[in-house]
């Protein structure tokens, strides 16, 4: 087995297998399953004491209603003086008493709130229906005369696609996508850096580089760290793919994800495309200096002190973007696309407003894995000077010991 | 076999090796003795290649390189291991980056451990383990890939009586299976009982190498233990006499100029008197560091 991938094996199982990262993969989801758990309870409870109850002579027609209403009606109560009763325990709100006779349907409602809006309606055309059909069987029409009276209206919706969505649609996508990269890459610098300099200090590395060269050894941890991130991401894919699909049809989001399914589709269409890949390479660039800053350190105590350089540089990145969230084409925007450490902050604001051509989107891919590929290198080259260091010689003479190690 | 060929390395105005040599043959133990900053470590991360220095070092005639690391078993100075992984997993992880398979790697395990009298089971964490049960951990990782060439870097620090015995016979083991073996420490008595030769530095220089044998010959049998009912006072008086010490048993040691001095202290103390021991020996090793180096 090669060398390089021992030490990307060991560093990722490593992680995955950390209670930290557990808790971080499956913390969006948890937050999700508890707002909407909360949601569903507060529903349900509402709900149960919310419902009314239904009574009729007419068992047939009772049942009719209660199958078509099932999700407002307690069917439990059959009899008037059992609903009354209920009612003045408060497990219902209130009981609709039905009577029927040849000619007329009439109905009451008892209760201590007023029905509401969608009872109501409902109650309204299963009332309607039921006399239409006792005056349609009273009047003695023909079959002709019946099915021209059956005869109803059509109603069609054609909404036209406005601006004003696409805008919201950017917006939102452009603040998933940087809150994710900094998220996570804020997270991954403090792991790596942490990660290295602890393993200074315990200077296990001297038996390490006694087995293999510094330039494998870099090569495999950042490789691991690499297949850290990428589960994380296929994590929140599948779990996000499973979280929406599962919110179109659930009662609680139906509605709203049906309402609003332009928008949702226009933000998951953002996400899941180029975007994705910037995230990926930004988070591994920054991956990357936090690696060296953790080999500059002394310390394992350091190491907090060690992931500044790469969170500093992410912040600056991140606040840099908010004015121009809305304004894709200044010249700002446009270069700093392409400046490593930045590109995965500024190249989607392009993507998403749709202001950027395939070509220029490759240019900058390729610029961001080369500069990865040539600093994991260019670092790895000198990580051996590094990582033997053991005096606490500062930050910046550790770094010029370990660019003049040869 | 290793060969340290002229090897030199300047830490700014330090000099931590000047023109140090030394070879160890296949199944040869070597003793490399010095005191604090002499120059020790700074050999071995020369032959690792942790180092540039001036100078060669080669292993069978080749420059160490990556290619000969999975031949080479490093036990370094401060004991250092991975506290959150277990006995087993830290085990086969460095064999892995030996270029041995877990599959026959982790067969292997209870053994070792036995052999080093590891308390606890494999699926302890290292984080669990005491600092002694650390240590005999990281032999194992330093020695179940079977290295040819084994540096061991203050092994007996920090090691009771009983473990230091049980990495003595583990040493030897490796010897029989023809190793190279070379090992620093402070403690002579561990260097007189293992190894066949030594390099002793001062300062990054070589004061002293060779066979033990010869190297205690180099300075003749100039010690001698008298058991008499002479006073002190004229101990002192004999001839080419440097210094009396009574020792705690009643008895003296005698430091002479010259081996030849002994047959006419002999024929003196004999003279109307019985004596009831007299021995004539080369000084220890432990003297002999104590002189090398200046320690008066």
């Amino acid at each position: 087995m090669k060398k390089w991938w021992i030490v990307t094996s060991q560093t990722y199982m490593r992680q995955v297998k950390s209670w930290s990262f557990f808790l971080l993969v499956l913390m969006p989801f948890i937050f999700l399953g508890i707002g909407v758990g909360i949601g569903y309870l507060g529903m349900n409870s509402s709900t149960n004491h919310d419902k009314i109850a239904m009574v009729s002579s007419n068992e047939q027609l009772r049942q009719q209603y209660i199958k078509q209403n099932k999700d407002d009606i307690n069917g439990k109560y059959k009899t008037e003086a059992s609903a009354k009763k209920a009612l003045k325990h408060k497990d219902i709100s209130g009981y609709i008493l039905i009577k029927t006779d040849a000619k007329k349907v009439s109905a009451n409602y008892y209760g201590d709130q007023n029905l509401s809006n969608d009872v109501k309606t409902n109650l309204q055309l299963f009332l309607g229906q039921i006399q239409q059909n006792n005056n349609l069987q009273n009047a003695q029409l023909s079959p002709a005369q019946t099915a021209s009276l059956a005869t109803n209206f059509s109603l069609k919706e054609h909404v036209q696609k406005q601006k004003s969505d696409d805008s919201t649609i950017r917006q939102i996508s452009f603040w998933i996508l940087v809150g994710m990269v900094y998220m996570i890459l804020i997270n991954y610098s403090s792991i790596t850096a942490q990660e290295i300099a602890s393993e200074k200090g315990t200077k296990i590395m001297e038996i390490i580089f006694s087995s293999t060269s510094a330039v494998k050894y870099f090569v495999g941890k950042i490789s691991g760290v690499m297949l850290v991130i990428l589960t994380q991401i296929a994590v929140y894919i599948i779990g996000g793919g499973i979280a929406l699909e599962v919110a179109k049809k659930i009662d609680l989001t139906k509605d709203f994800m049906h309402d609003n399914s332009h928008l949702v589709n226009g933000v998951v269409e953002n996400l899941f495309n180029v975007n994705l890949l910037f995230l990926f390479l930004g988070v591994v660039i920054y991956t990357v200096l936090s690696a060296l800053s953790g080999a500059l350190v002394a310390k394992a105590e350091d190491a907090p002190k060690a992931a500044q350089p790469a969170i500093m540089l992410s912040m600056l990145a991140f606040f840099a973007t908010f004015p121009f969230v809305a304004d894709p084409d200044v010249v700002v925007v446009k270069v700093l696309s392409y400046v490593p450490f930045f590109s995965s902050y500024f190249m989607p604001i392009r993507v998403i407003n749709e202001t950027v051509s395939p070509v220029e989107v490759v240019v900058s891919l390729v610029i961001l894995l080369a500069t990865i590929l040539l600093s994991s290198y260019y670092i790895g080259k000198m990580y051996k000077g590094l990582m033997l260091q053991t005096d606490d010689r500062g930050f910046f003479k550790a770094l010029k010991s370990g660019l003049s190690y040869k | 076999m290793l060969k340290v060929e002229h090897v030199s390395k300047q830490f700014g105005d330090v000099k931590a090796l000047n023109d140090v040599s030394f070879s160890i043959a296949d199944g040869e133990i070597m003793g490399l003795i010095g005191q604090n900053g002499a120059g020790k470590s700074t050999s071995f991360h020369s032959i690792l290649n942790f180092l540039k220095f001036d100078g060669d070092i080669s292993w069978n005639d080749a420059p160490i390189s990556e290619d000969v690391f999975d031949q080479i078993g490093y036990l370094p100075e401060e004991r250092s291991l991975m506290p959150k992984l277990t006995i087993e997993q830290q085990i086969v992880y460095l064999a892995k980056l030996k270029g041995k398979k877990a599959k026959d790697i982790k067969p292997q395990i209870d053994q070792w451990m036995e052999k080093f009298a590891v308390k606890g089971k494999k699926s302890d964490k290292i984080k669990d383990l005491s600092k002694g049960n650390q240590q005999k951990v990281q032999l194992i990782c330093t020695l179940i890939h079977r290295p040819s060439l084994i540096i061991l870097d203050e092994p007996f620090s920090g090691l009771d009586p009983v473990n230091s015995d049980l990495l003595k016979q583990a040493v030897l083991a490796e010897k029989a299976n023809g190793a190279s073996i070379i090992f620093s420490s402070h403690d002579m008595s561990n260097v007189e009982e293992v190894c066949d030769s030594l390099v002793m530095l001062k300062t990054g220089n070589v004061v002293l190498s060779g066979n033990l044998d010869e190297v205690r010959g180099q300075f003749g049998k100039t010690e001698l233990f008298v058991a008499t009912d002479w006073s002190i006072e004229k101990l002192w008086e004999l001839p080419m006499v440097n210094t009396v010490e009574p020792l705690r048993d009643g008895r003296f040691l005698l430091r002479l100029d010259s081996e030849q001095a002994g047959p006419a202290i002999f024929d003196q103390l004999t003279k109307g008197h019985y004596i009831e021991e007299f021995s004539q020996r080369p000084p220890t090793l432990d003297e002999i560091f104590r002189m090398k180096v200046g320690e008066k």
